[in-house]
């Protein structure tokens, strides 16, 4: 951590509000984040003009900090959306998670990390997952209930499904990367463009690295030949669109609902 | 889990932790220009630690550490809405800092206070259990912008807290099913909001401490009497959930004066300096 030459913000009821209620999520899109903002400021603070965003929560960072947890902003790996945590920055095991689950459902979480980690694709099918019920540690855990198991990791946001197969939510990529690079550094894949933890995305064949889709899509924004940054050997795959707030917004695709399946890009 | 720190098994003999609940803790004034700059002063005060052998110098960083993980230990169990015991504080968090315990945990309340609003609260005098009790004001719009229940400032419990202070602080189970199957509500019966109503009212509500729950004896059948918990008077007051109450009625509070002097007996109880004294005569 840098000196403490950053001067610490101050807190006012609009701050602790906005971070009461951020803490009941455990992962919020930037546009909720915005209107969770202008809720709080509405309840304390009705007349004064809402702080940018980005300033309102260094703001808040800045006090955190003393406190070793942060409001992280990151990128869901699928279609580029901003999301924020709030995350621990000290302790570097599955923390958040342990108090909602057993131990031999957090071991079964270990358990799908490490496939994840360890696949071309970032994904890990669930048949591959349910086969190491019989290693987890703590009480012993049948298939069926190993199953039900990872439905609560989808719906808690730490996995995400998609036809059978499981990654990490992007909840899960704020909270857990520095323990995931730790633990794991010979796995781990990393973008080419942003240097942060890689789970899903694209790849050169020809000399392997690999990228973000959002990644991707900036990178390539309106480049009819794109070649790899690396080799530039051409570059293969479909170029995503960059994410757009206002377009979606405009048309009203409600926030649930995904372009296409995952394609298949390694 | 939080780093778990090697317990050193029971905690002796427990020094007096400084309590300042009954305050209201300004968070202004309590407010540190820098985190270190508190950890410093409260430091520099604490003669424990220099005097135990077993402690040896602790780094700034590492205090700072330890009251941040005591903030987290304490957000997360609070969240459960269970009182949280000392001694698992002591187990899971402070272990080898036992001897500067009050002073972690002093710290740890007042970041608590200053950076999300919570005040921690000691649940009853000896007891030795605190919980986490929210400074702003629950707001209705809130309820569009959390991402899970929250506290239940309206519903079941409201209207069980409001029958309990209406009927004159205690209530017999039986007249609360009596009331509650008039709402559609019923102990044996699986409710689309509620689930399991019986165990809501008779279990959860009372590990959490919002409610008391009682045997009454010589009772054939057994009847049980419900009043307010500790966690109820530190929550909420008796003029709150008489509002609620005249609101649900669409009245006015001070149609039941019986109700509404006691009401405004507590308000000004609490309203006075925590002083001692008999309290005169309003």
């Amino acid at each position: 951590m840098q000196g403490s030459t950053r001067r610490m913000g101050v807190m006012t009821d609009v701050h602790r509000r906005f971070l009461q209620l951020l803490m009941t999520h455990g992962v919020l899109e930037e546009w909720d984040v915005k209107r969770l903002q202008k809720h709080c400021y509405k309840v304390h603070d009705r007349n004064a003009t809402v702080e940018k965003l980005e300033d309102f929560i260094n703001n808040i960072n800045s006090v955190l900090e003393s406190l070793y947890i942060e409001i992280k902003k990151g990128v869901t790996e699928d279609d580029g959306r901003p999301i924020y945590a709030l995350v621990n920055l000290a302790t570097t095991s599955i923390s958040k998670m342990a108090s909602d689950f057993a131990e031999n459902e957090l071991d079964l979480f270990r358990k799908a990390l490490e496939l994840i980690i360890d696949s071309d694709t970032g994904f890990a099918s669930s048949t591959n997952i349910l086969n190491l019920v019989d290693q987890l540690k703590g009480k012993k855990m049948r298939k069926k209930e190993a199953e039900h198991v990872l439905q609560k990791f989808v719906q808690n946001k730490w996995l995400i499904e998609k036809e059978g197969e499981f990654t990490l939510h992007g909840r899960a990529i704020l909270e857990m990367e520095q323990y995931i690079r730790e633990t794991y550094p010979d796995a781990v894949k990393v973008c080419n463009i942003c240097h942060s933890l890689l789970i899903q995305g694209q790849s050169c064949d020809t000399c392997g690295i690999r990228m973000h889709l959002p990644c991707v899509a900036k990178y390539f924004q309106s480049n009819s030949d794109p070649h790899c940054p690396h080799c530039n050997d051409y570059w293969p795959h479909e170029i995503p669109e960059v994410f757009d707030p206002e377009k979606e917004r405009e048309a009203g695709i409600s926030k649930s609902s995904k372009k296409s399946s995952r394609s298949r890009q390694h | 889990m939080l780093q778990k720190p090697k317990s050193r098994g029971r905690a002796g003999s427990q020094p007096e932790r400084e309590q300042d609940g009954g305050r209201g803790g300004g968070g202004a004034e309590e407010a540190p220009s820098t985190s270190r700059g508190a950890a410093g002063a409260g430091w520099q005060g604490s003669r424990r630690a220099e005097a135990s052998p077993k402690a040896g110098p602790r780094s700034q960083k590492q205090l700072e550490l330890k009251v941040a993980e005591l903030v987290q230990f304490l957000l997360i169990k609070d969240q459960k809405k269970i009182p949280i015991k000392r001694a698992d504080i002591l187990k899971h968090v402070v272990g080898d800092y036992k001897d500067i315990f009050p002073d972690l945990l002093k710290l740890a309340a007042q970041r608590l206070e200053y950076v999300f609003g919570y005040r921690l609260g000691g649940l009853e005098p000896k007891s030795n259990t605190y919980i986490l009790i929210n400074t702003l004001e629950p707001v209705e719009e809130d309820a569009e912008v959390r991402g899970d229940q929250g506290t239940p400032t309206t519903g079941l419990l409201m209207i069980v807290l409001g029958l309990i202070f209406m009927k004159g602080n205690s209530i017999k189970e039986t007249e609360v099913w009596d009331f509650l199957r008039r709402l559609g509500v019923h102990p044996t019966k699986k409710h689309l909001i509620f689930g399991d109503p019986k165990k809501l009212i008779t279990e959860d509500f009372v590990r959490q401490r919002y409610l008391e729950y009682r045997r009454i004896p010589h009772t054939d059948p057994v009847d049980y009497e419900f009043q307010w918990g500790p966690r109820t008077n530190l929550e909420t007051s008796k003029m709150k959930v008489l509002k609620f109450v005249a609101k649900v009625h669409n009245q006015d509070p001070k149609d039941w004066p019986a109700q509404y002097c006691e009401a405004l007996a507590e308000e000004e109880a609490r309203a006075r300096p925590q002083t001692g004294g008999p309290a005169p005569s309003s």
